[in-house]
């Protein structure tokens, strides 16, 4: 049958337009590379790789600048199944540098723990291609794959120290319900092709009206998609993972996976619904809003009571995903839909630099203090002042405090909020307002100890700080503060026309 | 002979495919062994690709076979990554089952 | 009866014959071979080797590094199958592309070769 429908098709050479797609072309023969590097130089030369993976991902990001600045319209590739626009360039840049940003975290990490250094940069570089992929997916199958090619080597590095207990069991746990909630997402996208006749998501976008047919499949289809993606952003309930992966998994993966690989399910989400779904809105809104409360409410409230400070980390970061949510939860209703979109890539950036940076410094804390607990970080600015005051930053931006980065992406979140101006939009912004407030008391904790608190064991020896973990606090911490002394800039990154068409008003 | 009658249709395999992705998901959710666990979310990703054949049939489209293609081969690499992970813990850990891998919790 | 199933009496007859085929030729060597077991004779035959343990016993664990080492021609097949059918009207383009698609997968057993894991230790 195959054969007989190939057949009536005339066939022609798809027509690629390689200054596109050359971010993605870079990468991958980056991989191929580095592969190739690491298995023909000795022992003693492996660092090279991690310096090779910084560059691929600097010589990435330079045709997503020359295509952010070349022509302002969008460029489709593949009748329509893989759009180059600014959303997708915006991200690509994100995912990037936060990809450069982990490396910078790993150099020492993994050198030092004596970890297998070319298959850990392979991989890492792997996974931010399925990512740079996933901002320009715009077809169910390309967004599968990419969300595959993402997840699978970050179910490796999740289990990275391989004779380690804790990190083969954040290993299978994320690699069990990881496939688990891709079945599902995928059974909604069989169902979603299955009564749109077609896998591209504009073409899905105009088949699923409410007016029409509408019926319980539809619904059916679209919360299974959500399902899948609300595992990979580690919504409440879909959340269990999250925590003992992240505190299993080694720091600077933890730092990629809570936010890179988070990042890349939110854009998927925003994809599939802002392009695909966006007249099912009926649908989606009120489950992204049970979401999107419990997701901030849950995660803060069990943030409170960790003694950890990656676990702490781990549930702030599934807090801050329901912040995200917030938005999209009213994405469809009034004029919101722009801001929203606004809001979530707003979010996304600064998210980045801020927890990026959180992990930097503890990671740079810990290579004297030699402890996760939050109380082993008692006294850190007595004896290594740079790292507490940074802290101090990041946390603040955490909890969304003024000047800092954090603080527009709450107030973007907010205003878009607002804007849908109805009942369920006000109910969603109170629960918001009280996370925030809640998000004080642990994230306040951690400051206490680093001002207040004495150093444990009479710690006072200076923190000896290398390279490359300088070079990444720096990165994050000017961003940090930039974006939020210059909210102008990031929010004109965030202003993007080109997907809010498809709500039709 | 009512039954013997009638020739299968799209529905037959939807119905079956949806009864198989169900016993996946409970499988998943109910069995404790972690290899188990990995062959029920097998088993639901092949009725997501019966379901997706069937669709494809119907609709006299290509697009659904070759999705086909993607989540066969993308199986194949979660078998390998999965099986790499799942013996490295039960080499630690022999007979290992979901409720024993509870070393980080809270 | 629907053509479908119509269609499947071809393989119940097939099946059927393939049953009478076995019985008959086994049931005649039953009938005409003299019978006079010993113990040698009675051991269930695996491929020559003495059956030691029960079914259940484990197997290598090297095996396990061959299964997943399997995969990489597993999923070329399932790609170069299909292409190669049509190989003529993809022309050039088609071949630069499977091309850079094997190349890919072939990185993956130069790296397995580099590894020393094609080596039986």
């Amino acid at each position: 049958m195959l054969a007989s429908i190939l057949a009536q098709v005339p066939w022609q050479a798809p027509s690629i337009d390689y200054h596109a797609i050359a971010p993605e072309i870079v990468l991958a023969a980056g991989i191929v590379l580095i592969i190739l590097v690491d298995l023909f130089v000795g022992e003693s030369k492996k660092w090279v790789t991690a310096s090779l993976t910084g560059f691929v991902l600097l010589g990435a990001l330079i045709p997503v600048l020359t295509l952010a600045v070349s022509d302002p319209d969008a460029r489709s590739l593949f009748d329509g199944r893989y759009v180059i626009d600014e959303y997708a360039l915006t991200l690509k840049a994100l995912f990037l540098i936060a990809g450069y940003v982990v490396v910078l975290l790993s150099q020492n990490h993994v050198e030092e723990g004596d970890y297998y250094q070319g298959e850990y940069y392979t991989l890492l570089l792997t996974s931010l291609t399925g990512m740079v992929m996933m901002a320009s997916s715009r077809d169910l199958v390309s967004i599968f794959v990419a969300l595959e090619f993402l997840s699978i080597p970050a179910y490796m590095l999740a289990a990275w120290r391989k004779r380690d207990r804790k990190s083969n069991e954040a290993g299978v746990k994320y690699y069990l319900l990881g496939v688990f909630a891709s079945a599902v997402m995928l059974y909604g996208m069989s169902l979603l092709y299955g009564v749109t006749g077609s896998t591209l998501l504009s073409e899905i976008g105009r088949q699923i009206t409410v007016d029409g047919d509408f019926g319980g499949v539809h619904a059916l289809a679209i919360v299974f998609v959500v399902v899948g993606f609300a595992f990979k952003v580690s919504a409440v309930p879909f959340h269990t993972w999250a925590p003992d992966t992240y505190e299993g998994a080694p720091t600077p993966v933890t730092a990629f996976l809570s936010v890179a690989s988070k990042a890349a399910g939110f854009v998927a989400l925003v994809t599939i619904l802002y392009v695909g779904v966006p007249q099912a809105k009926d649908v989606w809104q009120p489950f992204l809003w049970v979401l999107a409360a419990l997701t901030m409410t849950v995660g803060n409230l069990l943030a409170l009571r960790q003694s950890n400070i990656v676990r702490m980390l781990a549930y702030s970061s599934i807090s801050q995903g329901g912040f995200i949510l917030m938005p999209l939860a009213v994405a469809g209703t009034g004029d919101a839909a722009g801001p929203a979109l606004q809001a979530v890539v707003v979010y996304l950036l600064v998210y980045a630099a801020m927890n990026l940076g959180m992990f930097a410094v503890v990671i740079a804390a810990a290579r004297t203090t030699r402890s996760g607990e939050i109380s082993s970080f008692g006294g850190l600015f007595s004896y290594a002042p740079g790292l507490g005051v940074l802290m101090t930053i990041f946390l603040a931006s955490l909890a969304g405090i003024p000047p800092l980065g954090g603080w527009i992406a709450k107030f973007a979140a907010f205003r878009a909020v607002l804007e849908a101006g109805n009942g369920w939009a006000y109910g969603i912004a109170v629960i918001g307002a009280v996370n925030s407030v809640i998000a004080f008391g642990y994230y306040g904790n951690v400051m206490r100890e680093v001002w207040m608190k004495p150093a444990p064991n009479g710690e006072t020896r200076a923190v000896a700080t290398p390279t490359s973990l300088v070079a990444a606090l720096t990165i994050t911490g000017a961003a940090t503060l930039l974006l939020g002394v210059l909210p102008g800039t990031v929010l004109r990154f965030g202003d993007l026309a080109d997907l809010v068409g498809a709500f039709g008003r | 002979m009512t039954l013997l009658a009638t020739t299968p249709t799209t529905t037959w395999y939807l119905v079956l495919g949806a009864v198989l992705f169900g016993i996946g998901a409970v499988g998943v959710l109910v069995r404790r062994n972690p290899l188990v666990m990995f062959m029920c979310i097998e088993l639901m990703l092949n009725a997501v690709n019966l379901s997706f054949v069937a669709l494809a049939k119907r609709l006299g489209d290509i697009g659904g076979q070759t999705t086909v293609f993607f989540v066969m081969v993308v199986a194949a690499a979660e078998v390998v990554v999965g099986l790499g992970i799942i013996v490295s813990i039960m080499r630690r850990r022999p007979g290992a089952t979901a409720d024993d891998i509870a070393e980080l919790k809270g | 009866m629907s053509d479908f199933l119509r269609s499947y009496l071809t393989v119940f007859w097939f099946g059927l014959a393939a049953l009478l085929l076995a019985s008959l030729l086994l049931g005649i060597a039953v009938l005409v071979r003299p019978s006079r077991p010993n113990r040698e004779k009675l051991l269930t035959y695996e491929s020559g080797v003495d059956p030691v343990g029960d079914g259940w016993s484990q197997s290598q664990i090297r095996y396990y590094v061959f299964a997943l080492l399997f995969v990489i021609f597993d999923v070329e097949a399932v790609f170069i199958f299909p292409w190669a059918t049509q190989l003529e009207r993809y022309g050039t383009f088609g071949l630069v592309e499977m091309g850079v698609f094997v190349g890919v997968l072939l990185l993956g057993l130069v790296y397995a070769w580099r590894k020393g894991v094609l080596r039986w230790v």
